[in-house]
């Protein structure tokens, strides 16, 4: 990560600078939202329901997200279904294997804060955002096609805001 | 047989120490006494009319007035009928044979009840834990009135 730290600042110390590095966000954000590639993720239940979007009826390919299977290869992930305290460890181990820029988006009551194993369970992990970062929290138990795409979307939305320092600095890295 | 005949013929082995459980359900439900638990097993599965060759539950209970049972579900394939055999344990120190011996299937069951409540299984092949995670070192979570960390009631209205 090293040249890519330096590079906005000192392009910014240039007068008129900020042009360039304005454009190159632009430009580096439409890429990354339109082509987010999502780690096939699914626990439980919400998983149906991601796979049903990401199939002919409601399609995810429209939007340029394919499915990847290995977190190498994924710069989304989407956390679909119940996650118990034993499997905690490896959704946390999985988000580390992915390269920045990486995206979580929290499919589901469940990953969203436990869901209806909130209350009187001893092994359901109370909401995936106890162990990793989560940009979009969708619920619904499962929340239809519909509300998935618009979960997208939202997190496209949220990517074309972003500036290059971000993922340089220590603001995104948690 | 029907359901009157599977309780006739075990009362006809073990006599006092089989106890029937009346209600509507289809299969007989009885209790047996902990010191003749694993007789009745081995007697179950290989009589000739009995044929219970299948275990397809095991279960650990633990009573709101602190005691604790094992419940088994067992079938058979050749004469298509079912039983279900309860034994009460101690309130204190509950603990009971294994009965792997004789069905393959219990092993699983086992594990998951020596985990869960704490249920001793004497003489298992593999009493390894199956559910928790591995450094779980909380108690016995499916007892009642059992807290933990990260564990929270549902509020009483």
């Amino acid at each position: 990560m090293g040249i890519i730290e330096k590079v906005p600042v000192y392009i910014e110390r240039v007068p008129g600078g900020g042009v360039v590095t304005t454009s190159l966000d632009w430009v580096l954000n439409q890429s990354r939202a339109s082509s987010l590639w999502y780690m096939l993720f699914g626990l439980a239940c919400c998983a149906i329901e991601m796979m049903a979007t990401g199939a002919s009826r409601y399609d995810f390919d429209r939007f340029g997200m394919m499915f990847r299977a290995s977190p190498r290869q994924a710069d989304l992930m989407f956390v679909a279904g119940t996650v118990t305290h034993k499997m905690s460890k490896r959704v946390k181990l999985l988000h580390e294997q992915m390269a920045e820029p990486r995206y979580v988006i929290a499919m589901g009551g469940c990953a969203c804060n436990g869901g209806p194993f909130y209350y009187d369970c001893y092994s359901v992990l109370k909401g995936i955002d106890k162990v990793i970062p989560v940009d979009v929290y969708i619920p619904g138990c499962p929340p239809r096609p519909e509300s998935l795409m618009q979960g997208c979307l939202k997190l496209q939305e949220k990517i074309k805001k972003e500036k290059l320092s971000d993922w340089a600095s220590d603001r995104k890295k948690a | 047989m029907t359901k009157e005949e599977i309780i006739n013929r075990f009362k006809g082995k073990f006599g006092s120490d089989i106890e029937v459980v009346e209600n509507n359900q289809p299969e007989p439900y009885l209790y047996i006494s902990a010191a003749r638990y694993q007789e009745l097993c081995e007697f179950a599965k290989n009589d000739p009319q009995l044929d219970f060759d299948f275990l397809f539950q095991l279960a650990g209970v633990h009573y709101p007035d602190s005691r604790f049972e094992v419940v088994l579900c067992l079938s058979s394939h050749r004469k298509i009928h079912k039983a279900v055999i309860k034994v009460k344990l101690d309130k204190d120190n509950p603990a009971t044979v294994s009965v792997s011996d004789f069905w393959a299937t219990s092993a699983w069951f086992e594990r998951e009840a020596m985990e869960l409540f704490g249920i001793k299984f004497a003489n298992h092949p593999d009493p390894r834990p199956l559910l928790l995670y591995e450094d779980w070192d909380y108690g016995y979570p499916m007892r009642k009135g059992w807290t933990g960390p990260d564990f929270i009631p549902m509020p009483e209205k």
